[in-house]
């Protein structure tokens, strides 16, 4: 039983197919890298495992069990990182805390855990600002503590780094390694970045067009991959 | 323009029925807005978030609840609460609270509307975001409270505006007696009617002061919530 | 817990509301049980606009230890809202609805108290001629000018005392009033005088809203009294009370003080020495609604007279 298995996975939208029979398989601790073109379905898969959509057709399973049949109880142990994220309209600290409060932790736990992770993302100087003034690395970076916070056993990320500079880059990236290595939180990422997939990546999957085409360890991915359109894609070739 | 002197002039001698009469309206008003937003922000709430059936149909009658004139509510709620209608054994008729119970009519649809739109306009993003976190309905509807707060407030300005300004509703059911259930508008209606005008005036300064003061209020927390972005 | 760290304004805005709310709350709770009991009469714009009622009520307050106060009424409500047990007595002008009012059950007795004088004014330059003449003849006079467009009239329209008057003239002058000459309102005096001076057209008033709305606008009301003491401007007023059989929560023996009072000679001179502008505006009748040519009361008035002498309040 894998960690995280995709079963022919299709969803249409107004007659557009977003997502053609995607089917993979994933186990724990895995980094998994979605590459692909614009409109291929990355962000579309994503929102599916995380049960804020529901498939037309194919089953996701989660440890074995269908994420349809309790998709809030799945999502406690998954947690996700949106594009442009939209933070609370509260300080930096109560938008990391927010969802240990719910989960009815212990003040003083809560204030160890949120410290640690605002540490982790260089943002302990930011600890008491309104999160609504930071800049869009700055957000960025508290939307992944916000989700890290809870330990999850799942992260999802959908172009985290897109439009960041270099430092936050960086300080976001060397986040989700030492997640992935040290506690094991199995990370699928979304990315327009093919350097940062061969950076991060144990696995990296290419979708064109609501298609998996490819998925792969790293080093066969971008060394000797199978099927043509990824050597296209991964050469920079593909007209799309 | 010598009436407006006599008016300043009544104001600054401190007199006692005036500030029985202003006290009298921001009594009323003030919990007929809150009693009103008790009610109007949970169902409001409710109402935004929940899908149900005839669901746009409710959404439709509160906004058009919204524009009640308030001499109806007063003649409606008078008949109700006369000594020969259904409620009249309350014995509620010519009381403030009766007051209060006519101008909650008028406040619970414009806080429970703005409530709904406030709610309903908030970015799909964040409710995905509050799913995503899996937190529990209660712990969501605090975020999306407290990120609709700016909207929030202004149903209360909104509707405290539109209690304390109105003047059909109380004069109906509140008798504009003496010293007991005349509120600033009654009051000035009154005193223009007697030909007193800087008596009228006087009350009138009070209550522009009072609309003008609550509206700046929010201007200013409107201001205040134009978030400026560091780079 | 950190919903209201961030929402500091509007906590603050909740107390402060709650803390008015209370002064007020407190401020009206220490007041009522030291409080007399509340007197509610259903009355007419006249009595309350000339400041009649506000002179009598220190009277009427320290005599019998109550608090008078009045609704604020044309006729046709004062008499559907006491129908409906909303106010302890009535204090109208309008005989024919009076009696109604007491034949339909609802009243047990009526007697009349007072009366005052109506007046027609209008623009001093009288473009309709009715300057002098007799008040039937004046209200044809004015219904000509306004047909020919030389004059305009403007009405209560609000189904007063006052509304009634001008419409008994009308027809004692046979005259159907209506047409871009007629104006109705809908309102109180003052502001049907106010219009009419606007437009410097006629209306008729009772005299003492006139002199009181005289004496606050001085120059900028430019209308006269152009038909004064004909008896078909005089002006009756009626106190009715109550039925507590039928209205068992009204407070007729308040009701009845009242009564007792307004025909007691105290009362009536009280009334009579009643002035606006140097101007007595209300002229007592009780007892003698003859000698203005209305029936006679002789019954009601015995017994009240008895029951005024039996309590000591002659």
């Amino acid at each position: 039983m894998s960690f995280l298995e995709c079963r022919s996975i299709s969803k249409s939208y107004d007659g557009k197919h977003a997502l053609r029979d995607v089917s993979f398989r994933i186990e724990g601790g895995d980094l998994l890298s979605v590459v692909g073109p614009s409109g291929s379905g990355k962000t579309t898969l994503l929102r599916i495992i995380d049960g804020l959509e529901k498939a037309d057709s194919g089953e996701v399973f989660l440890k074995g069990k269908k994420i349809s049949d309790a998709p809030f109880l799945h999502r406690k142990i998954i947690g996700m990182v949106f594009q442009n994220p939209v933070l609370f309209n509260t300080t930096v600290f109560n938008n990391v805390a927010y969802s240990l409060r719910f989960r009815r932790e212990k003040d003083e736990t809560i204030r160890k855990k949120v410290d640690e992770m605002l540490r982790l993302l260089r943002l302990y100087d930011l600890r008491d600002r309104r999160a609504l003034t930071l800049s869009g690395g700055e957000a960025q970076r508290v939307a992944l503590a916000r989700a890290l916070v809870y330990d999850p056993d799942l992260l999802l990320l959908d172009e985290p780094t897109a439009n960041l500079d270099p430092y936050n880059v960086s300080i976001i990236e060397e986040t989700l390694q030492k997640s992935n290595r040290e506690r094991g939180t199995t990370v699928i990422m979304v990315t327009h970045n093919i350097f940062q997939a061969k950076r991060l990546a144990r696995n990296v999957a290419f979708m064109l067009e609501g298609e998996l085409v490819e998925i792969a360890d790293s080093a066969t991915f971008f060394e000797s991959p199978k099927d043509p359109r990824t050597l296209s894609f991964i050469r920079g070739e593909m007209v799309y | 323009m010598e009436g407006f002197v006599r008016a300043l002039q009544i104001l600054f001698s401190g007199d006692h029925e005036i500030l029985g009469i202003t006290l009298l309206s921001l009594r009323v008003s003030l919990t007929a807005t809150l009693l009103g937003a008790a009610f109007g922000i949970p169902i409001g709430f409710l109402v935004a978030r929940r899908d149900f059936h005839g669901k746009s149909v409710v959404t439709t009658t509160i906004n058009t609840l919204m524009g009640l004139p308030p001499v109806v509510v007063g003649l409606v709620v008078y008949l109700f609460l006369s000594a020969s209608g259904p409620l009249g054994f309350l014995r509620l008729l010519y009381t403030p609270e009766a007051m209060i119970i006519a101008q909650m009519i008028l406040t619970f649809p414009i806080v429970c509307g703005i409530t709904i739109s406030s709610v309903l306009s908030l970015s799909p993003k964040l409710k995905e975001t509050l799913v995503s976190l899996s937190a529990p309905s209660s712990w969501e509807a605090r975020v999306l409270l407290n990120e609709s707060r700016l909207g929030l407030i202004t149903a209360l300005i909104a509707a405290f505006g539109a209690a304390i300004s109105e003047v059909g509703a109380i004069m109906m059911v509140g008798g504009n007696l003496l010293g007991y259930t005349r509120a600033l508008t009654t009051a000035i209606m009154l005193y223009t009617n007697m030909g007193e005008f800087a008596t009228a005036i006087a009350l009138g300064i009070i209550l522009l002061l009072i609309a003008f003061g609550v509206n700046l209020f929010l201007t200013y927390l409107q201001m205040r919530s134009r978030i400026k972005r560091t780079t | 817990m950190s919903l209201l760290k961030d929402n500091k304004i509007i906590f603050v805005i909740i107390v402060v509301a709650v803390v008015i709310i209370a002064a007020g709350l407190a401020i009206y709770y220490v007041n009522k049980p030291a409080a007399p009991p509340r007197l509610i009469i259903a009355t007419t714009t006249s009595t309350v606009d000339t400041g009649l009622l506000d002179y009598l009520k220190p009277y009427f307050d320290s005599k019998f230890n109550a608090n008078m106060t009045w609704l604020y009424l044309g006729t046709g409500q004062a008499l559907e809202v006491a129908s409906r047990g909303d106010a302890d007595v009535l204090l109208v002008h309008d005989r024919v609805r009076e009696d109604a009012f007491v034949s339909s059950g609802n009243g047990t007795l009526r007697t009349t108290v007072m009366y005052n004088d109506f007046v027609i004014i209008g623009p001093p330059s009288d473009p309709a001629n009715a300057r002098g003449t007799n008040a039937t003849a004046a209200m044809i006079r004015i219904a000509q000018a306004g047909a020919s467009g030389n004059a305009t009239f403007v009405s209560r329209g609000d189904n007063s005392g006052t509304n009634a008057l001008e419409n008994r003239l009308w027809t004692k002058a046979g005259v159907t009033a209506n047409g871009t000459w007629y104006v109705s309102t809908g309102s109180g005096m003052a502001p049907t005088i106010r219009v009419a001076n606007e437009k410097g057209g006629y209306t008729i008033s009772d005299r003492g809203s006139f002199y009181k709305l005289r004496s606050t606008m001085n120059a900028s009301l430019s209308l006269v009294i152009l038909c004064e003491n004909d008896t078909s401007l005089l002006n009756p007023y009626g106190i009715i009370l109550l039925n507590s059989t039928k209205y068992p929560n009204i407070k007729s023996d308040l009701a009845t003080d009242f009564l007792l009072f307004m025909v007691s000679k105290q009362g009536q001179s009280l009334i009579g020495n009643f002035t606006v502008d140097g101007q007595q505006l209300f002229f007592p009748l009780y007892g003698n609604p003859e000698s203005i040519g209305l029936p006679s009361e002789n019954a009601t008035v015995n017994y009240l007279n008895s029951l005024l002498k039996s309590r000591g309040l002659e």
